[in-house]
């Protein structure tokens, strides 16, 4: 009898035992709005916080714990301790496995004050689940320089459900995409010509083809194409949101209309090239297997789609190899602020304190160095014109929280062409406040109530739209019909219809 | 037989019941008290309000699963590809066992054993680089070949059909080792006198490996079939994902519940949705293993699980 009872409960551990993932304890107290309402009435007028108690700040950021992260800190917590009598601590979540544990942070009920958030880190959908700690009284009162500071679309793209929930960056990047190709093979090549066209991009990607059998034209690996990010950057129209990058819009309409990729004038036309691309072996059959993600930084890719950053990383990695940037995006505007940006947490126990350091690092040189740079002649030197050098990338190179970045106090890295500004500076000129994709910057999409339909198309896209941009197909219209048939059975009507009606929603809010 | 109370059996027995104590309390710590979790399925979670304050939204969170209806065909392929791989997978380990088991030169069954155990010691995503080094289309070890003979090269990401048996024989190469160990003990505990009769009345090898180890290991590989039973819903994430990885064209013939979820929520996690998931799975893994013991029964009470 007993043995049979022992042997049920085995098999009952077994069975259910399975179902332990799901479990998590959720009692994340309220002490949020206990915290934010009572701080907001103690608010002094002078905005001054008051340090008399000394206080140790936690701070999450996404990357990988560096070696040196002890020295950093025991510099900059001899200058936080002078000067707001706080400490900080800084936690790190590797990049393999921040996709689970970041949402989790805010789900264990753990207490801790500032994480670095993002768009692509679910920063809506985080902030809609109650995730922060809403900061519209606090971040004017204890951040009142960096609060200047921001515009006013920063703000409103911040603002989720009529509360702000982050501070975003200073730092404008911008949405534009571009080839990032070996200056030295263009020369070989005869081009002169900045590559900012599919023309030229074929005249390129041939000649390597031909000529460097040992690399691949076109880096293109398991995360997915980026090809047809470019192609509609370059015709001038916006992804709706960055997490659905199979719908577009162009914003030049006055009422634009939401369309998916493969209901886009040109779209046969744009997959027909790919298939041509793929079959003139630009790159390999094989990509989506393929996870090695740094073969044009390896030299084993010729050129690649990506923004300026990445261009400006690889000049500094191999200046030998000559990178050069061609923009392909024909109405260049600036990312979403929250593209970077930080968050407190609601159960953070000193939100005041937080916004106050907050606010030096990201008015005082000196604290902004220390922060994010380091230990002068340790972790890092500058040269004369203020660029800074890493000195040892294994033991510290720069702080992972991206959000601290501003226009004013960030540095180039030595080594960085000067297009790097320039090319930037050229943009700036062209974005006007409230025209063409500018417009839309403050559009933030609320996919809550699609989130269903949303993830069934991801995967579709993913299933059908990735092997068609990569050109792995017989017959191009029947592969578009194919994806077009799971995309609609995955809900892509309901999708496109919210998005509408959002984006109606919006462009009515401005006028 | 005489009905007593708990308590009588209690005091009768307070040793064994010490004894049990600590496994007792791991399984309800570790996978009782963690279900009441699975409400999660059936709500839209919010941090601040916790698992058990988030508002209902009564079916929602399984949509996703079906209304594209992807849900059969990823229940489907699950439930064929454990299949599959059960019947390999403890079909080689019953043989390599009783090879091992035969062999009488004492080092090469040590070697021999150790090299089969091997794999399973190598993480997936090691698996994943061979497995694209094997087959990919422009340098793949199997394209290489073929071309150096002159032959049309094939291009294996395109062939959907290819992907079971190619999952089925890595899976079978990581697991087999593993699981013929728990055989070797089980053949190694038949009595050897047994044998020895056997084989002086004439009895050749294969008709011992027929007539004595077989039915003597047959508890085992019973209970064996039973506990994978139990997880048949269950893709190895790991496996699929490593092997497979983004390569869409291959989905309809390689995706599982795990690697569907998975893709499905990467961009935008939502714990009700997988929740709903994890429910879902659990479910009907509960009925199979419920149906399946049953049957066992049935049949002969000794080999059911519970």
């Amino acid at each position: 009898m007993k043995k049979k009872l022992v042997a049920a409960l085995l098999a009952a551990t077994m069975t259910l035992g399975l179902l332990a993932g799901c479990g998590s304890s959720g009692d994340t107290s309220s002490s949020g709005d206990a915290a934010s309402s009572g701080s907001s009435s103690e608010a002094g007028a002078s905005g001054e916080v008051d340090t008399s108690k000394e206080v140790e700040l936690v701070m999450y950021v996404i990357s990988d714990r560096p070696a040196g992260q002890d020295i950093v800190d025991e510099n900059i917590n001899a200058i936080l301790k002078e000067k707001l009598n706080c400490t900080l601590k800084i936690n790190w979540i590797g990049w393999a496995e921040y996709a689970q544990k970041y949402p989790l942070l805010f789900s264990s009920g753990e207490e801790f004050d500032m994480a670095y958030c993002a768009g692509w880190l679910g920063f809506t959908s985080l902030a809609q689940r109650g995730a922060f700690m809403a900061l519209d009284e606090m971040l004017p009162t204890y951040a009142p320089d960096n609060y200047a500071m921001q515009s006013e679309s920063a703000l409103q793209q911040a603002t989720v459900n009529d509360k702000l929930y982050a501070v975003p960056t200073l730092l404008p990047t911008y949405t534009s995409y571009g080839s990032i190709y070996r200056g030295d093979i263009a020369a070989e090549a005869g081009i002169t010509d900045t590559i900012d066209t599919f023309e030229e991009v074929e005249q390129f990607a041939d000649y390597v083809v031909a000529n460097h059998p040992e690399m691949e034209a076109i880096d293109q690996y398991s995360a997915g194409p980026e090809l047809s990010l470019v192609w509609t950057r370059m015709n001038g129209l916006m992804d709706v949101d960055s997490n659905i990058r199979y719908l577009f819009c162009d914003p030049s309409e006055e009422h634009p209309t939401v369309k998916a990729l493969y209901d886009l004038d040109g779209a046969v036309e744009f997959y027909q090239m790919c298939k041509n691309w793929s079959d003139k072996g630009y790159w390999s059959k094989s990509a989506l297997a393929d996870t090695d993600s740094q073969k044009t930084q390896n030299g084993k890719a010729a050129m690649r789609f990506h923004n300026i950053d990445s261009w400006s990383g690889l000049t500094v990695l191999h200046p030998e190899w000559d990178f050069q940037f061609g923009t392909m995006t024909s109405d260049v505007a600036h990312l979403p602020y929250t593209q970077d940006c930080m968050v407190i947490s609601n159960t953070s126990k000193n939100p005041e304190r937080a916004l106050a350091f907050w606010n030096l690092v990201t008015t005082d040189q000196e604290v902004y160095d220390a922060f994010y740079y380091g230990v002068l002649g340790t972790s890092y030197e500058l040269n004369d014109e203020g660029q800074f050098t890493v000195l040892d990338t294994d033991l510290y190179a720069t702080s992972a929280m991206w959000a601290a970045r501003t226009l004013d106090l960030n540095r180039n890295q030595a080594g960085v062409p000067e297009s790097y500004d320039t090319i930037r500076a050229g943009w700036e000129e062209t974005i006007k406040e409230g025209v063409g994709s500018e417009k839309f910057t403050g559009f933030v999409m609320d996919t809550s109530s699609i989130s269903t339909e949303v993830a069934a198309c991801t995967n579709a896209r993913q299933q059908y739209g990735w092997p068609l941009e990569l050109g792995y197909t017989e017959d191009v219209e029947a592969s578009i019909e194919e994806y077009r048939t799971a995309m609609q059975a995955a809900g892509i009507d309901t999708v496109i219809e919210e998005c509408q009606k959002q984006l109606d929603a919006y462009l009515a809010g401005l006028e | 037989m005489k009905k007593e109370g708990f308590l009588y059996e209690f005091k009768k027995n307070k040793a064994l019941f010490a004894m049990a104590a600590p496994a007792f309390i791991l399984v309800l710590v570790m996978s009782y008290f963690p279900m009441s979790g699975l409400v999660l399925a059936f709500k839209e979670y919010q941090y601040n309000l916790g698992v058990f304050g988030s508002p209902w939204n009564g079916l929602q969170n399984f949509g996703y699963l079906f209304n594209s209806g992807t849900g059969w065909l990823i229940t489907r392929n699950t439930i064929l590809y454990n299949l599959l791989n059960l019947i390999t997978s403890q079909l080689l380990a019953v043989v390599i066992a009783i090879f091992i088991t035969e062999i009488r030169a004492k080092y090469f069954k040590k070697v021999t054993q150790t090299v089969i155990l091997l794999p399973y010691f190598i993480f997936w995503v090691v698996v994943g680089v061979f497995v694209f080094s094997i087959f990919n289309y422009e340098t793949g070890l199997i394209n290489t070949m073929i071309s150096s003979l002159g032959g049309e090269k094939i291009n294996f990401y395109m062939m959907p059909m290819a992907w079971p048996i190619i999952i089925c024989a890595f899976n079978a190469w990581k697991w087999t080792g593993y699981n013929s160990v728990i055989y070797i003990a089980a053949v190694t505990g038949v009595d050897g006198e047994i044998n020895e009769a056997a084989e002086i009345d004439g009895a050749t090898i294969f008709q011992r490996i027929r007539y004595i180890t077989l039915p003597s290991i047959r508890p085992t590989l019973v209970t064996m079939v039973l506990l994978q039973i139990g997880r048949i819903l269950r893709g190895d994430f790991e496996m699929f994902y490593q092997i497979v990885g983004n390569n869409g064209q291959l989905f309809n013939a390689t995706d599982v519940i795990d690697t569907y979820v998975f893709r499905s929520l990467i961009t935008n996690p939502d714990i009700g949705m997988t929740a709903a998931a994890t429910f879902y799975q659990s479910v009907l893994c509960f009925a199979i293993i419920m149906i399946v013991n049953t049957v066992v029964k049935k049949i002969d009470e000794d080999y059911a699980l519970f």
